[in-house]
């Protein structure tokens, strides 16, 4: 399955994923509390120029930047129909500030450093119950199976039109339902076998 | 077993949820185009109970934060967590929770009686929570006001509501399909 990782290394690749998950949360934050459009601005525009830094790296993030254009200018539009202009301004930039890091981290980060990050924090929560171990496992499952479902809605689909001549669309969801309920029982006799729990 | 039960479940709907980010969107046959991961929402609730429901749609936000393109059209990262629409995307877990819950105390003896609180817990659950706090982030982050807003998300709701129907026919489905299946009143 594709990620929207960047294979093409910049400066940014190589700070750690934890310092740059911990600068996200701070920054975005900090753009939140912003509320003048001239500090916006700026933060805005050292955004869009760490963003642009990036060069080559920033090709994977295409569909990201056009769903970001339109929600940015729908929110303008909107406004400027409600003829308060300076609050949809305001808005936008918040939101392409903040969006712009997010999508820089995106694509210079690889999906497992963050991972390995996220489960760094969950230790600490292991005497409530929360085992970052199962939560790796869990993950791999998921991404395991995603593969296999596509394929088995391509199958039923493929049935589908044999026998009637048009795709099944919506058709289609309860026996693919069906059938994630029925893997699921599988995958838990075969844990029990392997985890012996 | 039970327990290994859960954690397959958890990580296989999980997963049929970034499916169904990966369908093409389908035409309802009126012409209305629907993505079907909200209905992924619904379902969760209504099929594994609120605990299970909460853990997978949370996996899944997971997958998409730490930049895996699983939302509809391909979207992933912390970004979209960003957007206007973001109200609507954190509450996935809390709209399958409450489903969930309330799949839970409704009666499902037979077919019939699933898909009626199948709808009813997907309406409640995955419209109205989910239609809440995608109020909330339109005000936070598209500098809305509370009337707007509300004018912004009834738009969505008609699509949702036909979501729930959906929800509810394949419950029925799976009720047939599956007589052994305990939807939500089994391990909550």
């Amino acid at each position: 399955m594709g990620s929207l990782y960047s294979e093409h290394s910049t400066w940014l690749h190589a700070v750690p994923a934890g310092w740059k998950l911990a600068l996200l949360v701070l920054l975005s934050t900090g753009v939140f509390w912003l509320s003048t459009p001239v500090a916006l601005s700026l933060a805005c525009a050292a955004s869009v120029a760490l963003f642009v830094s990036l060069g080559a790296a920033m090709r994977p993030a295409g569909r990201l930047l056009k769903a970001l254009g339109i929600a940015a200018v729908l929110v303008l539009l909107f406004h400027a129909v409600l003829q308060q202009p300076l609050v949809g301004l305001v808005s936008v930039l918040r939101m392409v500030a903040a969006s712009l890091l997010s999508i820089a981290l995106t694509l210079t980060t690889r999906s497992g450093d963050l991972q390995a990050v996220l489960e760094r924090l969950l230790t600490p929560l292991a005497p409530l119950g929360v085992r970052a171990d199962r939560f790796a496992l869990q993950l791999a499952l998921m991404l395991r199976f995603v593969e296999h479902f596509f394929v088995v809605w391509k199958r039923l689909d493929d049935a589908y039109r044999l026998r009637t001549g048009k795709g099944g669309g919506i058709k289609l969801l309860a026996p693919l339902t069906i059938q994630m309920l029925q893997t699921a029982r599988r995958v838990a006799d075969t844990l029990d076998v392997r985890l012996g729990e | 077993m039970q327990r290994n039960q859960s954690f397959a479940l958890v990580a296989l709907f999980a997963a049929l949820m970034a499916v169904l980010g990966l369908i093409p969107k389908i035409d309802l046959p009126l012409g209305v185009p629907i993505t079907l991961q909200t209905l992924g929402v619904m379902l969760a609730g209504c099929l594994l109970g609120p605990r299970r429901a909460f853990q997978a749609l949370l996996l899944f936000m997971v997958a998409v934060a730490i930049g895996l393109p699983l939302l509809s059209g391909g979207r992933g990262g912390f970004g979209v967590f960003m957007t206007p629409a973001a109200g609507y995307l954190v509450a996935w877990p809390i709209g399958a929770f409450v489903t969930g819950l309330v799949m839970h105390t409704l009666p499902s003896g037979s077919p019939r009686q699933i898909a009626l609180s199948a709808f009813v817990a997907s309406a409640l659950g995955g419209l109205l929570v989910i239609h809440a706090s995608g109020v909330v982030g339109l005000m936070g982050i598209a500098g809305m006001s509370l009337t707007q807003a509300l004018i912004g998300t009834s738009a969505f709701v008609p699509g949702d509501l036909i979501k729930c129907v959906l929800t509810a026919v394949v419950c029925h489905t799976v009720a047939r399909g599956l007589p052994d299946w305990q939807f939500s009143k089994r391990n909550t």
